[in-house]
């Protein structure tokens, strides 16, 4: 039973973390038309108790996407400068939603095998019922 | 007479190694995105239960006799799919990790059943119903 225990706990970090990372996402698309905005990513990590790993997973920190803001030619915008440009955001749209569309996968995968874990445990619990 | 047969000894041990081998699937499906990770996988049933009656030596433990190199329950190696390495080091692919989950499934409705159906003839012996 504990190695059932321990893989619902593996899994649902996992969801978790996915969960993490498609909210990171919604935060870019929302923000894709800030002036400035500098896209977010993060990278997973395994999670390490007591100098050994768990198995489980977490989100690591957040970093700053350094590539260039790209120019936008808008003269009547307040904060364009002598020749008319202004900073925009880096966010990538179409890289967002392939990267949310991953997430949302993944967390279906982590999903539907957390279900067979609890029906594998649960038929073994059928065994007492009798 | 009363030994434990080894029908409900053997389902017994085939339903632990799926549940443990449902652990290390659970790792690698937590782990898809993980920069530099590598799937892990149990051996087979086959490889780790061996029948007594060949003359063989049966291993359950590192150090038995002939059991040096064998593996053995719950022994968690990775496992080797050159294929799908992604350039951040992690090799895990989702598919394959389906299809053993798939397989984890079946392996131990099987061994439930088997020993479901050994209790039965043992309490059908016992005159219970």
């Amino acid at each position: 039973m504990t190695s059932f225990e321990n893989s619902l706990a593996v899994l649902a970090s996992g969801m978790e973390a996915q969960a993490m990372r498609l909210r990171h996402v919604s935060e870019n698309v929302a923000n894709a038309d800030t002036p400035g905005y500098r896209r977010k990513t993060t990278a997973f990590e395994a999670v390490v108790t007591d100098g050994a790993k768990t198995g489980a997973v977490r989100l690591g920190d957040v970093t700053l996407d350094r590539r260039d803001l790209t120019r936008i030619h808008d003269p009547g915008h307040p904060m364009a400068d002598g020749n008319g440009y202004y900073d925009g955001s880096n966010v990538d749209l179409v890289v967002e939603i392939a990267d949310a569309r991953e997430a949302q996968r993944s967390y279906e995968a982590n999903l539907r095998l957390f279900d067979q874990t609890r029906q594998m445990s649960q038929s073994l619990l059928e065994l007492l019922r009798r | 007479m009363f030994a434990r047969p080894e029908v409900m000894e053997i389902a017994a041990a085939r339903a632990a190694h799926a549940a443990l081998r449902q652990s290390a699937i659970a790792g690698n499906v937590a782990n898809a995105d993980t920069p530099g990770y590598r799937a892990r996988d149990l051996a087979g049933f086959e490889s780790i239960w061996r029948d007594t009656s060949g003359g063989e030596l049966r291993h359950t433990r590192r150090g038995h006799l002939g059991g040096a190199d064998a593996p053995v329950l719950g022994q968690v190696t990775t496992r080797s799919q050159p294929g799908s390495l992604s350039p951040n080091g992690n090799d895990v692919s989702l598919e394959t990790e389906m299809v053993a989950a798939a397989t984890v499934k079946k392996d131990h409705d099987l061994a439930l059943a088997v020993y479901r159906t050994s209790l039965d003839i043992l309490r059908a012996s016992l005159g219970r119903r």
